[in-house]
């Protein structure tokens, strides 16, 4: 458009007169041609002087508008003869035009240059801090609970719970720790009475789980657990994840093989695991699982103990004791079993150096994560 | 259970480096907590030898030796008198640094210049006191560090034993573990026992009443013994397991319990009442006061040693003081027996009295060890404490333990394990731990039998075989591979998912969640002013509880988000907003367990905003928290909710809380925290707190929302102020505005509220901005206009209000 009319522009300043003049001739007709050409010349001299958009809207009403020069002459078109008035009509649309795309072309350039001033007068410190909205955070329990339990979903397990309060037979006597077993004493439990316990481990959710489905069964279980015991290193109340598997043909290998992917996941790959033989009433044959120390990479450290390991979970093949109280036929079935301490692993994950921060609820403590 | 390098050696023959055997001993199931190295770092205290001594012409009471350490000969100034020339002594040679970080620098005492320091046993950290410097054995060689000399260079393993290995509750049983590891073979060697003439059973008897409780009890009388310290060596193998030594008789019954694992004790000989033994359960309520000085209260579950009178010893567990050795014991009884575990476990357990023989009885004796031990012990004391062994030991075994058998499939070993081993591999790791095992059958490839023997009382099945194999042939061993199995489609419990997001959305609300003990104080109910009559006031109490502040279950969550609110302020942590998504505990009369109710507590404090430039800030109030409640029911697809403020909870502002009922249903509470409240809690300004029955708001949920379609035409909004009666509610307005707008309303919304300048007293003004827009054209003025009459009109003549 706009290359368009200022080649149009062109055509009538210094063409379109010499092949008007060419053939007539009216006193009036050349007056107000004249006078055409003289507003067009002023215009184009008034507009490109203009540095405002004020300004060159009160040149537009002096020369267009509705009482504006170009009206005024237009007025005395009915003077002229009917053959001059075609002509003459053409030149003052010409002029006009060119008028009109004057002031546009102008328009544009000062707008740019207003806009180019007040951009520069804008400037704001961007070194001043940002306004925020209030953001919240998970307790990373919740984080690394979510985080297990979604790397089990992908591996096809399902989330199961059970109560907190707990009866001694889901507890402990189905899981092969009858009373006096001494494998009690490696949990301090928290009684309600003789048959109530606060649930040392997440372990009876295998019991129900197993009592109330046939195999196979998949099952990922995060809860509270409890334990009698209060110092540096323990809080009488913690989180547990369990997991386990039930079908024909288990073996102790892919245990091996579910839980290296996991930890593979949690703390990323090319991370030494080790499984080792432990003791668990309800798993046989039992293991520890150690990862390579994350803080000095097994080279020895504080948090390891110097070893260069970390203990990060229990497990083992389900005892055909268990299945016994489930009712699952162990000759068909096998299957293995597993539980994590979730504080240790955010502990480790983030770099926690106490538990007790994670129950003290600073917040502080809790917007880190 | 302690055992140290050095020791180990002595059973079996192995070239492991200290660390490689701590690397297989934890993966062989026996894992090692610590691992010390002892006499590390003195090196450079060396066996010299005094080539003279002579007086320091400065010092009555010091001597200038020099001393030849193999290598050179140095001259050091000494203050001991001990010495003499041609004595070897320790030498700590310039640039040692002894224990309690004492170094050891060239000096010059009294004029005459001094390289080194000859060692007391104090001064080496060997003893607690020391007469003189410690003069060593004359066919030591010159140069060699004294620790090694003296057998002192060793390393100590912490092992952390799992219940199921009583039999490596001994040097001998975890050595039996090592020579499986090095494919060598254990070898216990036994002292040479010399029997006097006298025989044993001339002079005591043993009776067992309670065969079932005490299957073998094993007597040996050793009389006219000296009792007094020990020799060096056997003080010095009792403290390289962290025991200390008592006597010369104490220290042998304490060694083989810990290099054979089989308990003993040592009775008076003399003070035993008719001089004999009889096991049985004590008398109700029998007293008995133990070696250790503390009364015991018996009862009829207790197996307890009897001489011909009562009591001396409290069976596996402890002697007691009236049999005891003293200084003055010449003849004792060694009593060497095997008794139930369980019954050791109660009473150790009810007397809350736990030693290093009833861990061992507890967890399961070796029954083949009874009458071994015995002996080893027997001529021990006779070596080290004199006196005469009377010939042949009573060994009362009226129950002989019954044998195990268990048949090893081969084929199950590798289904469990995923290994394909052979008959002769698994016959071959299980025969490196002492077991008897053979093909079931001749030519069998397939199954094995197992003889289990006694030190094992924990291999009773199949599958504890099972594990042994594994063990033995490494975890490291079975190949890493991935379950096959069939796709299963549990579906979780819906709260799951729920709990989940509703944890989204408060956290999207700026809310930080916290997780608080389950367990509380009792007092918790009087601080939130709960009535006498409220059911959360009946817990479920812990019978055993760490604290009385953590000795009932939480009815509430509201205590412990309180408490959290004063430990944050007490940091100068402002502006909280904390919530906490678990469940209470509440008493269930006639059901096993207690109902476990999920509930969300949160609460607000401090600014609306956080601190910051250029802002309004105001701080929170009632409204806030409860815009986070409508958006909690927007996202339930709650509607139908009655916000109604002439009820709250006993730890709210009357005035400024409300209870939250859909239909019948209450969904829970909200509101400013009662002052009384915050006072308790030390709390000293506004909290806004909200507590929401979880399952109730799932129940009120609507499900997902349907999707309503989008209008293209343009809204229209129509602002009016209306004067109404200060206490009037605001939901009388919404409820009439309901009820009068007509299909053309989208939306209306409450812009503002004013009182003041201009608006009479007693009166509130309300701007209301009416939303207009149509689903299928563009409105009219005209009609928007009636519409909108219409509503002011409705609002004026049902609630008498008058526009502004």
């Amino acid at each position: 458009m706009r290359q368009a009319s200022s080649l149009f522009f062109c055509a009538v300043r210094d063409v379109l007169p010499d092949r008007i003049f060419g053939f007539h001739t009216g006193r009036l007709e050349r007056n107000m041609r004249e006078k055409l050409i003289a507003m067009l010349e002023q215009g184009r001299a008034a507009f490109e002087a203009a540095s405002s958009p004020a300004v060159l809207q009160e040149i537009r009403v002096r020369f267009l508008g509705k009482k504006g020069e170009l009206t005024a002459i237009m007025k005395e078109m009915g003077k002229l003869s009917p053959e001059e008035r075609p002509v003459l009509g053409a030149l003052a649309n010409q002029v006009k035009s060119d008028l009109e795309s004057l002031f546009e072309d102008r328009s544009r350039i000062v707008g740019e240059f207003e806009m180019e001033k007040r951009l520069a007068e804008e400037r704001v410190d961007v070194t001043l801090p940002g306004r925020r909205l209030v953001a919240g955070t998970k307790h990373p329990v919740t984080l690394v609970i979510e985080e297990i339990t979604s790397i089990f979903s992908a591996l096809g397990f399902a989330v199961a719970e059970g109560p907190e309060v707990e009866q001694d037979f889901y507890n402990f006597e189905a899981l092969n720790m009858p009373k006096d077993h001494p494998a009690r004493d490696m949990q301090d439990t928290f009684y309600v009475n003789d048959d109530i316990v606060l649930r040392t481990h997440t372990s009876p959710v295998q019991i129900r789980t197993m009592l109330k489905h046939a195999p196979p069964v998949r099952i990922i279980a995060p809860g509270t657990v409890y334990r009698r015991d209060s110092d540096i290193t323990h809080t009488p109340m913690f989180h547990q994840v369990e997991g386990f598997l039930v079908e024909r043909n288990i073996t102790f290998g892919d245990l091996k093989g579910i839980l290296t992917a996991f930890l593979s996941q949690i703390f990323g790959k090319g991370l030494e695991v080790r499984f080792r033989p432990s003791f668990f009433p309800f798993t046989e044959p039992s293991a520890e699982v150690d990862i390579q120390c994350v803080m000095c990479k097994g080279k020895g450290c504080r948090v390891c103990k110097n070893s260069g390991w970390l203990e990060i979970l229990g497990s083992g093949m389900i005892d055909p004791e268990v299945f016994k109280s489930v009712e699952y036929d162990s000759e068909v079935y096998s299957g293995f079993a597993f539980g994590m301490g979730v504080e240790r692993i955010a502990m480790l994950k983030y770099g926690v150096n106490d538990l007790r921060l994670f129950f003290e609820n600073d917040i502080r403590f809790l917007r880190q994560f | 259970m302690i055992v140290t390098y050095n020791w180990l050696k002595e059973f079996v023959d192995f070239k492991f480096s200290p660390d490689d055997l701590a690397h297989r001993l934890t993966m062989a199931g026996l894992e090692v907590d610590s691992m010390e190295r002892v006499g590390e770092g003195y090196d450079s205290v060396v066996v010299a030898k005094l080539v003279s001594v002579d007086k320091h012409p400065d010092a009555d009471k010091l001597t200038v030796c020099q001393v030849d350490s193999g290598t050179e000969t140095v001259q050091v100034v000494c203050g001991a008198k001990n010495h003499k020339s041609g004595d070897l002594v320790a030498l700590a040679t310039v640039g040692t640094v002894l224990p309690g970080d004492f170094k050891i620098k060239k000096s010059k005492i009294r004029g005459i210049e001094s390289f080194g320091m000859l060692c007391s046993e104090k001064e080496l950290g060997l003893a607690d006191s020391s007469d003189g410097i410690m003069i060593l054995s004359p066919d030591f060689k010159l140069g060699q560090p004294v620790f090694e000399a003296l057998g002192l260079k060793d390393v100590r393993y912490e092992i952390g034993l799992t219940p199921n290995r009583p039999d490596c509750l001994s040097v001998m049983g975890v050595a039996r573990e090592v020579a499986a590891m090095a494919g060598g073979a254990l070898e216990v060697t036994m002292p040479a026992l010399i029997e006097g003439e006298q025989k044993t059973s001339d002079l005591t008897s043993v009776i067992i009443e309670e065969p079932e409780l005490c299957p073998r009890y094993a007597a040996r009388l050793i009389l006219g013994v000296k009792i007094g310290p020990s020799p060096e060596w056997l003080v010095r193998r009792l403290e390289s397991v962290g025991q200390r030594s008592i006597n010369n008789v104490v220290d042998v019954t304490n060694l083989i319990l810990m290099e054979l694992g089989q308990p003993l004790h040592a009775f008076d000989y003399r003070r035993l009442a008719e001089g004999r033994i009889v096991v049985k359960r004590a008398a109700s309520a029998e007293q008995f006061q133990t070696l250790d000085g503390a009364p015991r209260s018996l009862g009829e579950n207790d197996l307890v040693i009897c001489d011909g009178r009562g009591p001396v010893a409290l069976a596996g567990i402890m002697g007691g003081e009236n049999s005891e050795i003293v200084p003055e014991t010449v003849d004792i009884l060694l009593e060497s027996a095997y008794f139930n575990p369980l019954t050791i476990r109660r009473t150790s357990k009810r007397l809350a009295l736990r030693t290093e023989a009833s861990h061992r009885f507890e967890r399961g004796g070796d029954v083949a060890m009874v009458p071994v031990a015995l002996d080893k012990a027997a001529a021990l004391i006779s070596q080290v404490a004199g006196g005469v062994v009377c010939r042949e030991r009573i060994d009362e075994y009226p129950k002989p333990l019954n044998e195990r058998k268990i048949v090893l499939s081969i084929k199950r070993v590798n289904e469990i394990l995923g290994l394909k081993l052979k008959l002769e591999d698994v016959l071959g790791h299980l025969r490196s731990i002492g077991l008897d095992v053979y093909p079931a059958e001749e030519n069998d490839e397939a199954r094995l039998i197992v003889v289990v023997p006694s030190f094992r009382p924990d291999l009773e099945r199949e599958i504890d075989l099972i594990e042994e194999v594994a063990r033995l042939n490494g975890y490291d061993h079975i190949p890493v591979t991935m379950p096959a199995g069939r796709m299963i489609c549990h579906i979780p419990p819906r709260h799951l998912k729920e709990t989940a997001r509703l944890r989204n959305a408060m956290v999207a609300s700026g809310f930080s969640e916290i997780v608080n003990y389950s367990f509380v104080a009792p007092g918790s109910w009087d601080r939130i002013g709960l009535d006498d009559a409220d059911l959360r006031r009946n817990p479920v109490r812990i019978l055993n509880p760490l604290t009385e502040e953590q000795s009932v279950m939480r009815t509430s969550l509201v205590p412990s988000i309180l408490e959290t609110v004063t430990r944050n302020l007490a940091y100068q942590n402002q502006d909280l907003r904390l919530f906490e998504l678990r469940p209470v505990f509440l008493s269930n009369p006639g059901e096993v367990l207690p109902l476990e109710k999920w509930r969300l507590c949160a609460v607000m404090c401090g600014r609306r905003q956080p601190e910051g430039w250029g802002q309004v800030n105001d701080n929170v109030d009632f409204f806030d928290l409860k815009g986070v409640v409508e958006q909690i029911l927007d996202m339930f697809n709650i509607s139908k909710v009655v916000w109604d403020g002439s009820f709250g909870e006993s730890f709210l502002h009357p005035g400024k809380s409300c209870t939250l009922r859909v239909k019948d249903a209450v969904l829970g509470t909200l509101g400013e925290v009662h002052p009384k409240v915050l006072a308790a809690f030390d709390i000293d300004e506004p909290v806004l707190l909200l507590d929401l029955d979880f399952e109730q708001l799932l129940a009120a949920s609507g499900g997902p929302g349907k999707f309503q379609a989008l209008s293209r035409f343009p809204q229209v909004a129509r602002d009016s102020a209306f004067l109404v009666d200060e206490d009037l509610p605001f939901s009388e307005v919404l409820k009439v505005l309901n009820q009068s707008c007509g299909n053309l309303v989208e939306d209306f919304t409450l812009f503002d509220l004013y009182r003041g300048k201009g608006v009479p007293e007693g009166k509130k003004s309300l701007a209301i901005r009416v939303l207009y827009r149509s689903a299928d054209r563009t409105l009219k003025d005209e009609e928007i206009q009636k519409a909108h009459d219409k509503i002011v009109k409705t609002l004026i003549d049902k609630l008498g209000i008058e526009i502004r």
